[in-house]
């Protein structure tokens, strides 16, 4: 039996090394390219105007695709990676095997505007702590007090090995700034535990395992349009929200340059930008779209947006990890 | 000289693969080390704070499982009862329990809202040193009853008849017969139960309650996916390696010598003598376990009572990643099962030589190598050699086989080379005088091995058919498995549609053991 399968696992590969060879190949994270995520629909409607194939080679996380290029380097089959995101830009530009894009970002709706030559934001999202309103009679109202509130469990996501996690990590350092290492020796005190990835801790929280998780705050609109939930809330955070910006960027060999720059033009197209919230549960980054569900809650405003210059994050980043591994061990 | 023989040159084939590619691996990784950065590393605190951790509840771990395993051994090896059967069986599947599904299903005994807590009125500390050990143990505990189980099959029956006219009582019978056999499977057992924790990765960080508890895996991870740094992933592969490996050096310093014994005669088997003494003894011990492993399994199966469970067996999408699952693991299962065999057979005729048996144990020492490496960084490794070739990533697959073919090697070794020393120590005299080598032998060994060799194949390609990590660095929609199915359910909100599918895997590899060790292993295999 283990060798018939053999033999049509060889028959198999044979024939998918067959494939077009006017295949788009776009590295991007799982849950994008999975059924129901915008994979499939973004791939339908591209094929539609690009006579041509897309194959989503897809990653286990954002973090993912640039370490398998990073090991792939200019040997690599992509021609397009999907689901950078502002943090680890940095380093994939360090790369240098990116190409710029030459696409128009003007009418990019994230907070400050977008002018950057390798990379188009495609999604954009804000971390926010999500609790259960049936359970938690008083929710926090800002960063500050999931930081102070003794009474709250708390679980994140462990900054060196998840976005969010990350993202946690930033929101602090711009909060707090040269207090943060007070900040986490307070919030380890109520921390039920820090996981590996979102996931973990997301399921841990619906399992009722603690009060708030860090999550995005578009999180309570996925439980209200697909489940007809809505006793998720994001909790609101005075302080300001941290943003989360997913980019696509294309590669300088990239076996298919026209097609590749086609697809960075496509990923600001109305025909992609519709496929993210209800499939990404993320924000679109342009106005011309269809309205989002009203599960969505607004887009918080730029005076509530938080974010570090990248620069500072792709500096201090080992720094501010250490610092927080320093704080919740002590 | 023995090793010369010509019959035996599939065999040296197949280890000079095994190693001729592991150390192109770790050659590969090591290309991008400069060992004169790592003087900072070594004075890093973290991490020795980490190794500290690590030992320490590796070793808790372990000793447990294995402290645990040695009475429920005993008594499903002399009793018989309705259950036995199916409790093997789940023994069997769980260490391939997906590490998030096990976590909730824990997290549905134990937790803040869970049954323990509705049952005693308060709750368990579960995050910390005590939810680790308790993971550890649901996932060790069975693995170490199925290996201590085969060492009581290689207990002549013509000893249990003289225990039983003596009229030995249970505990007699354990003290003068059974410890001798157990005794030396324990030091391997512990050894690798202990690797088996000292890298486990997303247990100890969920249930760990903070970086406190944290493992040297965590680091490897950290360096090699979200830094790219080659050289500090390659340090800390060494530091483990080494750490590993001292240990296994002290284990087997002052382990018992494997002696094997002759007689495989099967016949009825005799009884000891059963007071109520050990009547109590083997239902409190049932209880123990019973209640430590069950409740999880329970928590996991549940969904298969939803109306979700069934929709979800309409997906075709999970009976695609079924068949990714199966064509990896299938093919892996093979792959470990040629490579143990080849190191047993250059490893059983050198054994009880007077210069051979350091041979013998480097040998096998080479297979366990593996389990000190973690699957990532020898994935990343080869990923480099072949770029390095020009082989290019469409390969992909066939370095997941490899890679899960080669991970799931010590296990199959475990389970065949006891048998197979048996066999070499009975007839060796015979097989010499009278020139049985190659395939004749094969022919004639194959009824007494056969159970050993479905219990390895078995093994291997559950775990293969469990295995994230290695798949999902070289993922591509090609190669979506079971496992990456659920983890991309449970990572888009569906959390109880990830449970479902987490029933199907472990119904998958339940049917897939039972299938291999009675289909290969005949009809009289021991469970």
């Amino acid at each position: 039996m283990s060798f018939k399968s053999l033999l049509l696992a060889t028959s198999a590969l044979a024939f998918s090394s067959l494939a077009n060879a006017n295949t788009l190949n776009v590295y991007t994270y799982d849950s994008f390219a999975s059924d129901w995520g915008p994979g499939p629909k973004v791939k339908e409607r591209f094929e539609a105007q690009c006579d041509c194939d897309v194959n989503f080679v897809a990653l286990d996380s954002s973090v993912g695709i640039l370490s398998r290029v990073q090991l792939e380097g200019s040997d690599s089959q992509a021609d397009v990676l999907l689901g950078l995101d502002l943090n680890v830009m940095q380093a994939a530009q360090k790369t240098g095997l990116l190409a710029p894009h030459g696409v128009d970002t003007s009418t990019v709706t994230t907070p400050d505007g977008w002018q950057d030559d390798y990379f188009v934001p495609f999604d954009q999202g804000y971390f926010a702590f999500i609790y259960n309103s049936d359970t938690l009679e008083t929710p926090p109202t800002s960063l500050k007090e999931v930081v102070e509130n003794q009474d709250l469990r708390v679980i994140y996501q462990d900054p060196r090995t998840s976005t969010p996690g990350l993202g946690l990590l930033l929101w602090m350092k711009s909060v707090y700034g040269e207090q943060a290492d007070q900040a986490w020796e307070t919030l380890a005190k109520h921390t039920v535990t820090v996981t590996k990835g979102w996931s973990d801790s997301y399921s841990m929280f619906l399992k009722g395992e603690a009060d708030v998780v860090l999550s995005y705050t578009t999180s309570p609109a996925y439980h209200i349009v697909a489940e007809g939930e809505d006793k998720y809330k994001a909790a609101a955070a005075s302080e300001g929200y941290y943003a989360q910006i997913e980019v696509a960027a294309m590669l300088d060999n990239a076996p298919h340059p026209d097609l590749a720059k086609q697809f960075m033009a496509f990923v600001l197209t109305p025909e992609f930008q519709n496929t993210i919230a209800t499939g990404n549960w993320m924000y679109p980054v342009t106005d011309n779209v269809e309205p989002l569900p009203a599960a969505f809650a607004d887009l918080p405003s730029a005076g509530q947006v938080l974010t570090l210059p990248i620069e500072q994050v792709a500096d201090k980043r080992k720094a501010w990890v250490n610092e927080w591994l320093d704080a919740t061990t002590r | 000289m023995l090793l010369r023989a010509s019959y035996l040159r599939p065999a040296w084939l197949g280890v000079c693969a095994y190693w001729l590619i592991a150390i192109a691996a770790l050659l590969a990784l090591l290309s991008y080390a400069s060992p004169s950065s790592w003087s900072v590393f070594l004075t890093d605190p973290y991490i020795w704070r980490l190794l500290r951790f690590s030992f320490w509840q590796a070793s808790l771990s372990a000793l447990l499982s294995t402290v645990l395993a040695l009475p429920v051994a005993s008594c499903l090896f002399h009793r018989r009862f309705l259950g036995r059967n199916l409790l093997l069986n789940l023994f069997a599947v769980s260490m391939v329990v997906p590490t998030i599904v096990a976590i909730l299903g824990i997290v549905v005994v134990y937790g803040r809202h869970g049954w323990f807590t509705s049952v005693f009125g308060v709750s368990f500390p579960l995050y910390g040193l005590p939810g680790i050990l308790l993971a550890h143990v649901f996932f060790n505990m069975p693995l170490a009853v199925r290996v201590l189980m085969q060492t009581y099959s290689l207990i002549p029956d013509g000893q249990w008849r003289l225990a039983s006219q003596f009229g030995f009582n249970r505990w007699q019978g354990y003290r003068l017969i059974e410890w001798h056999y157990v005794k030396k499977a324990l030091p391997g057992l512990f050894l690798l139960i202990f690797m088996l924790c000292f890298s486990s990765f997303a247990v100890i960080l969920s249930l760990g309650g903070g970086p406190r508890s944290s493992t040297l895996e965590v680091a490897i991870y950290q360096a090699l996916r979200f830094e790219f740094d080659l050289n500090k992933a390659s340090y800390l592969a060494l530091l483990q390696i080494l750490v590993c490996s001292t240990l296994a050096m002290l284990v087997y310093r002052f382990a018992p010598k494997v002696v094997q014994d002759v007689s495989v005669f099967r016949g009825v088997s005799a009884r000891l003598r059963s007071g109520r003494l050990s009547l109590l003894i083997d239902a409190c011990v049932l209880l123990v376990v019973g209640l430590w492993v069950l409740p999880p399994f329970l928590a996991i199966l549940m969904p298969i009572a939803s109306a979700l469970f069934w929709q979800t067996m309409l997906e075709p999408a999970l009976w695609w990643s079924v068949w990714h699952s199966l064509r990896i693991a299938l093919p892996a299962g093979v792959l470990a099962l040629g490579l143990a065999l080849s190191i047993a057979a250059l490893a059983r005729p050198v054994r009880w030589r007077d210069w051979g048996e350091r041979w013998a144990d480097g040998l096998e020492q080479s297979g366990n190598l593996v389990l000190m490496i973690p699957g990532m960084v020898l994935a990343t490794g080869l990923f480099i050699v072949f770029r390095a070739l020009g082989i290019g990533i469409s390969n992909a697959y066939w370095i997941v086989v490899w890679v899960n073919g080669v991970m799931a090697l010590p296990f199959v070794l475990r389970a065949i080379l006891p048998s197979v020393y048996q066999q070499e120590r009975r007839y060796r005299v015979l097989y010499e005088q009278f020139n049985i080598v190659g395939w004749s032998r094969v022919v004639l060994e194959w009824p007494v091995l056969r159970g050993a060799i479905a219990q390895g194949l078995a093994y291997a390609v559950l775990l293969s058919l469990g295995d994230l990590g290695v798949v999902a660095l070289f993922g591509s929609k090609g190669l979506q498995t079971l496992p990456m199915y659920l983890f991309q359910l449970i990572g888009a909100y569906r959390v109880e549609q990830g449970g479902c599918v987490a029933v199907v895997l472990i119904g998958l590899c339940a049917v897939l053991f039972y299938g291999i060790t009675r289909g290969i292993g005949g009809r009289r295999a021991e469970l």
